[in-house]
């Protein structure tokens, strides 16, 4: 038996209006069933079968090209399956875009910024294309600017900051409105300590929270510390998921890690994907 | 182990090889393939140009050392002039190319050095530089044998001061154009100094008649300083050569070596500097003061939701910082300043329709804003399609801001018109706005599909080199010729039948269906942009 909860939702039928729908509270938060995704001939994810529960923070990993990007494109409706469902939040995207929408944040690759605003003008459009009012967009826009240290430089063009306000800014935005999942694409790449600091206490401070994060990186150091769940793709096909601890000690179904024996998650990455060559018989001239 | 040591040679090649590998890679798409195209065509145009001047110089050349060799100076200030300004204000259009890519090889200050003067000479004023000054050079030495050495020298002297001084100028357009801000002034002076030239064309031919031919002496103040900078020293030299004042024809040729020498010692200090690790962008200016201000509110609009509003307001606030949007704004008042200057110019007679035709030329002008609507947006476009809000509403929201741009336009024609002719009279003012009623929808429409048809990112802070896919261009001006013509058309029978109110009822009765026709576009774009939806972020998120 579902118990039901309500939540406010943004729908394009209702012509901006705010809406409450109801939804199952024990649905995972992030759901895909057999995600499959060709480019031609290429198959760039295939039979992917994702579950992220809510409140989880969920590390995506895969090596270069292996589908991580294709996969948070499809999860944030910026491009479409070939076949399979997704479905956020107990709803299923193909049939409820917009109300997905609105319940989640998202920081792409590209960060999605408009680069001739301000930052506090960016922030004050993104939050009311979610539909927050004026009043409590410029609020949150003010406090997201002071704490991610954007204050400072009121007047200055979003295309002149640097990458790591880039970077803090695009998830200031991907937040202001509240979202219950987080979906964040290399949100560390690129950027300093002091940066990636400011970042990562928040997304604790969201976990706290109860808000879901789905993240993607190739920084296996920042998913061990970060997430509580990994998710390992490879060529496309998800050879891997778990929490950490279980990834770790080898139990996932499909690894060939030793029963009982901890492992380091770059290890157990190396392991599954098949990443350790060895390179003393190649490149003999190297100094 | 030691150290490789690269040979220039080797060096030089590469960059070739590296070069021709790009243009061979880029004709693996259409674009490049068009691009090959175009450079084809521009480069016959400039064969074209190179082959006629190199004749006109060959006269100048052959006639001048016949009869009277103080009329050398003028070709030589010609190709100067043309050499040296023309790169520069060319520049205002594109961004810099980054010289830090070659600095991380192991590259000889020497070998770096010519590297950057040679592959900044491989543009079009060197080449028609160096094809007319050898056309002057076979001029002299047709008409005077004999002097072929000494011709040979001076002007190929002089062909290297241009190309240094070009690159010295190059370096420091380079190390200015790195700054966004830079960028913008620059680029607005050069399209100022553009419009300077067609209002003061136009008006000196207006004022022409009255012109004191005294004045014109003042110039002949300046003939002593032409002759000591180097088109003039080129010229001496070459015309003591045919007189038989050697020593006067070396010292001229010394004093062009010696400014030569002194380009060349400039731009060895640039370079040099920029060798050893100098950032030629140099950084955005930091905002020192840690003032913080409080978050404004956005705007409301009456009427419509907040979304629309918000959507309006960033479209806005880009066009205000962007240079060459805002110079579109007041294009309408330039046309008819320039229109009134040249009063033998087509409208002279016409003045009665000036109001129409500008309002015609206002929204051809705002198609390149139109037609490529989230151009500007770049990587933007993914914030569009990752929030909950309807590609319908983001559309109607950037209509209604290109819509309010058209709108003040028109005003200033209206105001214009006015002050500089005569009030337009009723009829015409609602033959205009009906047509208006009738045209805009339509254009936004077909705006609207292109934009998500065919995007290409455009930045809004600089100029030129930011066409319109070919597609675009194509369709956008066959709709303004469709909706420009009915309105003509229609036009044209009204005035036959002596009434023009009966036009502006036939375009509002068209405005009805076009209006219909917007709306109903509307309706269908969001399914069309999330089909699109995949092209649009590859397009728009392309560096």
């Amino acid at each position: 038996m579902y118990i039901y909860n309500t939540i406010l939702v943004y729908t394009s039928q209702n012509r901006g209006a705010l809406c409450y729908i109801q939804k199952p509270v024990d649905s995972p938060a992030i759901l895909t069933e057999s995600l499959t995704r060709r480019f031609g001939d290429f198959t760039a994810v295939q039979d992917v079968n994702l579950s992220v529960a809510p409140g989880q923070f969920y590390g995506f990993l895969g090596p270069n090209g292996a589908g991580k990007s294709t996969t948070i494109k499809m999860l944030t409706g910026l491009m479409a399956p070939t076949a399979g469902s997704m479905q956020i939040l107990g709803l299923d995207l193909a049939t409820h875009l917009a109300e997905v929408k609105s319940q989640i944040g998202v920081v792409p690759e590209g960060m999605a910024l408009f680069g001739r605003l301000t930052g506090s003008e960016y922030l004050n459009f993104a939050g009311r294309m979610y539909g927050l009012d004026r009043d409590t967009a410029a609020q949150r826009a003010a406090e997201l600017l002071d704490f991610m240290e954007l204050a400072a430089q009121p007047k200055t063009l979003v295309t002149d900051y640097s990458h790591g306000m880039q970077k803090k800014l695009a998830m200031a935005a991907a937040v202001i409105h509240g979202p219950k999942v987080l979906f964040l694409d290399e949100p560390f790449e690129g950027v300093d300590a002091i940066a990636s600091g400011t970042l990562k206490a928040m997304l604790q401070r969201m976990i706290a929270n109860g808000v879901t994060i789905f993240l993607t990186s190739h920084v296996l150091e920042i998913v061990e510390r970060l997430c509580t769940h990994v998710g390992i793709i490879n060529k496309g096909r998800l050879v891997a998921q778990g929490s950490l601890d279980e990834l770790r000690s080898g139990v996932p179904a499909g690894s060939a890690g030793q029963p009982g024996e901890k492992m380091t998650l770059e290890q157990y990455f190396l392991q599954t994907v098949g990443g350790s060559r060895d390179s003393a018989q190649e490149l003999a001239w190297l100094g | 182990m030691a150290g490789l040591r690269p040979q220039p040679g080797v060096q030089l090649r590469a960059i070739a090889q590296l070069r021709w590998r790009l243009v061979v890679n880029s004709l693996r798409s259409v674009r490049g393939q068009l691009n090959l195209v175009s450079r084809v065509l521009g480069g016959s145009l400039v064969l074209g140009m190179g082959v006629m001047g190199g004749a006109g110089l060959f006269f100048v050349g052959l006639w001048a050392t016949a009869h009277d060799p103080r009329w050398l100076a003028l070709p030589f200030w010609i190709v100067f002039l043309f050499w040296q300004l023309f790169p520069v204000l060319a520049s205002a259009f594109t961004q810099s190319i980054d010289a830090d890519a070659l600095l991380r090889f192991p590259m000889s200050y020497p070998t770096y050095f010519l590297v950057r003067v040679i592959y900044g000479t491989l543009d079009i004023p060197t080449a028609l530089g160096l094809f007319w000054l050898s056309g002057l050079f076979l001029g002299i030495s047709f008409a005077d044998v004999r002097l072929a050495p000494w011709a040979l020298l001076t002007i190929g002297l002089f062909a290297v001061f241009n190309i240094l001084l070009g690159r010295m100028i190059f370096s420091w357009i380079e190390h200015w154009l790195s700054r966004r801000r830079s960028r913008e002034v620059l680029g607005l002076l050069f399209l100022s100094v553009m419009v300077g030239f067609q209002v003061f064309g136009s008006l000196i031919g207006r004022h022409a008649k009255n012109l004191d031919p005294q004045k014109l002496q003042v110039l002949a103040r300046f003939f002593p300083v032409a002759q000591a900078l180097p088109p003039g020293l080129a010229a001496s030299s070459l015309t003591h050569a045919t007189q038989g004042s050697n020593s006067v024809a070396i010292l001229s040729f010394a004093l062009l070596a010696a400014f030569a020498a002194g380009v060349g010692g400039v731009l060895h200090l640039r370079m040099r500097s920029q060798y050893r690790g100098e950032n030629p962008a140099g950084g955005e200016k930091r905002q020192t003061a840690a003032e913080k201000s409080a978050v404004r509110s956005g705007w409301k609009l009456p009427l419509f939701s907040g979304p629309v509003s918000a959507v309006f307001e960033k479209e806005l606030r880009y066009l205000s910082r962007s240079g060459p949007m805002l110079f579109n704004l007041f294009i309408p008042m330039i046309v008819i300043f320039v229109l009134w200057g040249g009063r033998r110019g087509f409208l002279g007679q016409q003045t009665a329709y000036a109001f129409p035709m500008g309002a015609a030329y206002c929204l051809l002008v705002m198609a390149n804003l139109g037609y490529n609507c989230f151009g500007g947006d770049g990587g933007g476009i993914q914030f569009f399609l990752f929030s909950p809000v309807s590609f319908r509403r983001i559309l109607f929201a950037k209509n209604l801001a290109h819509l309010s741009i058209m709108a003040t336009q028109v005003f200033l024609l209206w105001l214009g018109v006015r002050i500089i002719y005569a009030p337009p009279t009723l009829p015409v003012v609602a033959l205009t706005l009906t047509w208006y009623l009738f045209a805009a929808p339509i254009n936004f429409a077909a705006g609207d599909l292109l934009s998500i048809y065919s995007p290409k990112r455009i930045d809004y802070a600089t100029f030129g080199r930011q066409r319109a896919p070919a597609a675009t261009i194509l369709i956008s001006l066959t709709v303004e010729l469709a909706v420009i013509g009915t309105g003509v058309l229609i036009a044209i029978q009204a005035i036959h039948y002596a009434n023009l109110w009966i036009a502006s009822l036939v375009l509002l009765g068209l405005s009805i269906g076009s209006i219909g026709g917007y709306f109903f576009l509307l309706s269908r774009i969001d399914g069309i942009a999330m089909s699109r939806r995949e092209v649009l972020a590859t397009e728009l998120c392309r560096a």
